[in-house]
């Protein structure tokens, strides 16, 4: 049989090479010379990605752009953002583009995609993990969107002094909750995300059903009752209060972004440890928007990009969790200190045992609605001291723009 | 031994088509739920109130319409469900018709997509049931594998829809075979693994409830939680009469059968306005009736009044759907409001998902006849083994007081409406479905009644059988007389009266559709050769002999035992 199909296939093979070795040495006499030449020394078009900035992309130029301008040739210039669509609609909308691959949370992305303004992408664009574990399989669930790819993921966790409990420490989400062992007053983020969920977990209720159970009235309700039983609860809104609650020894314990919480007990040394049961993560996803001048070369980097030796490379300079697991495997030291990263890493299986994903679509379509049952449960019931002082009441309901999250050093 | 193997790789393969089947379906209901708006979370995500409101209303009404529509086509006019699976079996009759086993799937699927209160285990099983027979019919395999691959079927659905295969297959063979014979086990088991292995590779689920590990019931718990199960049986038997008795009532109502759904949708629609709990199958209200505080002890109790009235009202009216996920609603409400009132009267609060869990099992355990199931599904689900053990002190009164007071299982309950009654065992229902009209002969001896008793003496003597049978002129049957008798008249001189004067003790007669069982008991009172077999106008049809009825029971029982207690 495979003798057979050899023996049809021979002369067509032949044939080929022949055809091949004729227009391989036509060539030259139909195309003039000097503009083969010139081809080959002109540098190729170089990329533009748009990103967060700060020690986030300081961190993107070691572990992403230079190793891909050394690999292919393709210089990568870098343009800054904090998070958005007008820019990219009016982009879009007059077919003049100027970036070629976005960072853009996912959220937004599932946004920007239902408005048409990227190009879909799939996920045979990635290379499988080295020991040739598919994309589907390596990366986290709900990874690969129509038209976004996950290459991070960074969580809101809480973080606690471990001297304020002598002899134990909280070990599940409920603990926050559970002021008799864990007495002393708490800092929460002054919106639904996060503490809603953190409740219902605290309830038992596994995480797969949180947003449904949130669906309901009934779910809401359980939820703001069991945050408004917290006592000397205090809202932060600012990404930066919760470190200083904590270092100032206000709080005991505080929700947060866990790259401020690296931050501070990197670079600061805050004697501060990561409660990481109950995490909520959010997704960092690379898009391609629509008209962009180079699709191929943009393909291209995405896929060097989200290759499993560079998410892990990527995971030493900064804490974000790489989307794929055998990635998240390999997260080493970090780069500078040489501490151990997988401790800050928010995809790192010792971390991620019961991660919450936060479910984008869901609070794009009900922010403004469980914000405001949120706002109005803890305006008429509560107990807590709502806002920290009487100008930050009067603050957006909002939660502080994407870039906000984007940590690191100085950022 | 090849054909043994065959029989469970024939299971396997059957099992990986009911779990395809079964994901597929519990997925296409989750979408037409957050489509329909339906699920909280669809209707959490829909921006537009007013519209809200129009839809409830309106989706579960038009579901209804649907329904009604699909069942027009229908022979019977209604849905198949698990009863027909356990019907087939029972009787081993098999030969599931595959075109009522998709047209009842799709109107589960309809149902339950436009939110009508009803189940979806009833609708897998009798989809898994369908293509075990399916199967079994293709490849031209007899009455007792086709029984056997039904089986499979069922247990695989179950497999995959709790992702419990060790329920799966206990479910097959307590409810649906009710035999445990090796021979079915090892195909039924097959098909429960590759179900299980679809399920946790597909579908991926919490679990359905959740414990702390160190928490455990105290001693005196157990006595509440037995009670609990004598309680839960009476619930149990509210919730089975509710369903039969609203079914009774829309037989009554001025409207034709194709619009009842459409009616009762309405209603469901209008009530969930006030209280959404009760719409679709109620997982969420499942997992807030185990945490405790999520519900106040009268919101315990209007919310399982309603859902008990809403899944009656929508399973009486004709929506189509399974009985199971309301009963698991209904169950877990009650054992809550247990909880409940135990904790307001100082219990602890900390055992609260034990109270629920007990009444869960207490009220689900009767309504399908299926005390060693509902404990699986429990120790399956939640992987709690004081857990498991609290729910098998609930069973142990709520099972046999539920059958005592109402019956095995709602579907036994169903069936014996329809004529088949399985109280007194499978023999009796296989007994009671094999008809005698194969077994009716011609081969006897007719005589007019005016004929005289020497030539019938004549007739009878050459013909080589014992009885004759008068047939009027009309055709109609009168009696039987022995030669003995005839002989005797002979004998004293009255050789040229009628026969029609000879002495005959009355006899029972049979109808055309007269059971085996029927005839074993008429032998009883009969002493003779054969019963004549007439029918509603009293014509005669011919005779059944004694011996062929005996030999029909001992193949009956024979195919019984080979099917109940062959190893291979």
């Amino acid at each position: 049989m495979v003798r057979a199909e050899r023996r049809r296939r021979a002369p067509a093979l032949a044939w080929a090479m022949g055809m091949g070795l004729v227009l391989a040495m036509g060539m030259p006499l139909f195309w003039p010379l000097p503009a083969v030449a010139a081809a080959a020394v002109a540098p190729p078009p170089p990329l533009t990605v748009l990103s967060w900035g700060g020690a986030y992309e300081r961190a993107q130029q070691r572990a992403l752009f230079e190793p891909f301008t050394d690999t292919t040739g393709i210089p990568i210039n870098v343009a800054r953002y904090n998070g958005g669509l007008a820019a990219l609609r009016r982009a879009v909308a007059d077919q003049d583009v100027p970036w070629d691959l976005i960072d853009m949370t996912r959220s937004e992305a599932m946004a920007a995609c239902a408005e048409g303004l990227l190009e879909p992408l799939s996920s045979s664009l990635v290379a499988p993990a080295p020991d040739g574990t598919p994309p589907d399989e390596d990366f986290l669930p709900g990874a690969f969107g129509r038209c976004a790819i996950t290459h991070s993921v960074f969580a809101t966790v809480v973080a606690y002094r471990p001297d304020a409990f002598p002899g134990r420490r909280p070990t599940s989400i409920a603990d926050l909750f559970d002021q008799r062992r864990f007495p002393g007053p708490r800092a929460l983020q002054d919106t639904p995300a996060a503490n809603l969920e953190w409740a219902l977990l605290a309830y038992g209720v596994p995480r797969e059903e949180l947003y449904r159970l949130l669906s309901t009235r009934r779910g809401l309700n359980l939820a703001l009752k069991r945050l408004d039983s917290l006592e000397d609860l205090r809202w932060w809104q600012a990404g930066d209060t919760p470190t200083r609650l904590l270092a100032e020894g206000e709080v005991v314990m505080a929700s947060g972004y866990n790259g401020r919480f690296f931050d501070a007990m990197v670079n600061r040394g805050l004697p501060i440890e990561i409660l990481w049961d109950g995490q909520v993560q959010e997704h960092e996803t690379w898009v391609i928007p629509r008209h962009t001048p180079n699709p191929e070369a943009a393909r291209r980097f995405l896929r060097f990009a989200t290759a499993t030796e560079r998410q892990a490379e990527l995971a030493r300079y900064i804490p974000y969790g790489p989307s794929r697991q055998s990635a998240a495997r390999q997260v080493s030291t970090h780069h500078g200190t040489g501490l151990d990263m997988r401790l800050h890493i928010p995809t790192h299986p010792l971390n991620a045992k019961r991660a919450v994903t936060r479910d984008d679509d869901w609070y794009a379509r009900t922010r403004e609605r469980v914000g405001e049952y949120f706002h109005e449960y803890f305006r008429e019931y509560s107990r807590a001291a709502l806002f920290d002082t009487p100008d930050e009441a009067s603050g957006a309901v909002a939660e502080p723009p994407a870039g906000d999250k984007a940590l690191g050093p100085d950022s | 031994m090849l054909r043994f193997l065959g029989l469970v790789a024939l299971g396997a393969l059957i099992g990986g088509l009911a779990a395809l089947a079964a994901v597929s379906f519990v997925a296409a209901v989750l979408w037409l739920n957050d489509v329909l708006l339906v699920s909280p979370r669809g209707r959490m995500m829909f921006p537009h109130p007013g519209a809200l409101v129009i839809a409830t209303v309106l989706v579960p009404t038009l579901g209804g319409l649907v329904v009604g529509q699909l069942h027009r086509t229908l022979p019977g006019r209604r849905p198949h469900t698990p009863a027909d699976v356990i019907a087939a079996v029972q009787t081993r009759r098999g030969r599931l018709p595959v075109r009522e086993g998709a047209l009842s799937a799709l109107s589960g699927l309809v149902s339950l997509g436009a939110g009508a209160s009803v189940g979806q285990y009833g609708p897998l099983v009798h989809l898994g049931a369908s293509l075990g027979s399916l199967g079994a019919r293709l490849l031209r395999l007899g009455r007792s594998e086709d029984n056997i691959t039904i089986a499979c079927g069922v247990a695989a659905a179950i497999a995959t829809a709790f992702n419990a295969p060790l329920a799966g297959i206990v479910f097959a063979h307590e409810v649906v075979l009710r035999h445990y014979a090796l021979r079915a086990f090892a195909p039924v088991a097959a098909a429960a693994i590759v179900g299980h292995v679809i399920a946790t590779n597909v579908l991926s689920r919490g679990a359905l409830f959740h414990v702390a590990d160190t928490v455990l019931p105290r001693p005196w718990e157990f006595a509440v939680f037995v009670l609990i199960g004598g309680l839960g049986a009476l619930v149990a038997g509210a919730y089975m009469r509710s369903i039969l008795g609203v079914g009774r009532l829309a037989e009554r109502l001025p409207f034709p059968p194709s619009l009842r759904p459409a009616i009762a949708g309405a209603l469901l629609g209008v009530t969930a306005l006030w209280v959404p709990d009760i719409l679709g199958m109620g997982q969420e209200t499942l997992r807030f009736a185990t945490i405790a505080g999520a519900f106040g002890a009268q919101e315990l109790l209007l919310v399982l009044g309603l859902k008990l009235a809403a899944t009656a009202l929508c399973l009486g009216m004709g929506f189509g759907g399974g009985i199971f996920s309301p009963a698991l609603v209904i169950g877990t409400l009650f054992g809550a409001l247990c909880g409940t009132l135990v904790g307001a009267l100082g219990g602890a609060q900390d055992t609260f998902v034990f109270y629920a869990v007990c009444g869960m099992v207490a009220v689900t355990a009767p309504v399908i006849g299926a005390p060693l199931t509902s404990l699986l599904i429990v120790f399956e689900l939640t992987g709690n083994y004081a857990l498991t053990t609290a729910a098998l002190a609930s069973v142990i009164l709520a099972s046999p007081i539920a059958a005592q007071l109402f019956g095995r299982s709602l579907f036994d309950i169903q069936l014996a409406k329809r004529g088949l009654d399985l109280s007194a065992g499978r023999s009796r229902a296989v007994l009671q479905d094999a008809r005698l009209h194969d077994l009716l002969s011609h081969d006897c001896v007719t005589l007019p009644p005016d004929q005289g008793v020497s030539e019938a003496v004549t007739r009878l003597s050459r013909s080589g059988h014992s009885e004759a049978h008068l047939i009027d002129a009309k055709g109609c049957y009168r009696s039987s007389v022995t030669l003995a008798d005839l002989e005797a008249m002979k004998e004293d001189g009255d050789g040229e009266r009628p026969v029609t004067d000879c002495p005959s003790t009355p006899r029972p007669v049979l109808g055309p559709q007269a059971s085996v069982w029927e005839a074993m008991r008429h032998l009883q009172e009969v002493t003779g050769e054969a019963i004549a077999v007439v029918d509603e106008a009293g014509t005669f049809l011919g005779v059944v002999y004694e011996t062929s009825i005996a030999r029909a029971f001992l193949q009956h029982s024979d195919a019984l035992r080979r099917e109940e207690y062959g190893a291979g």
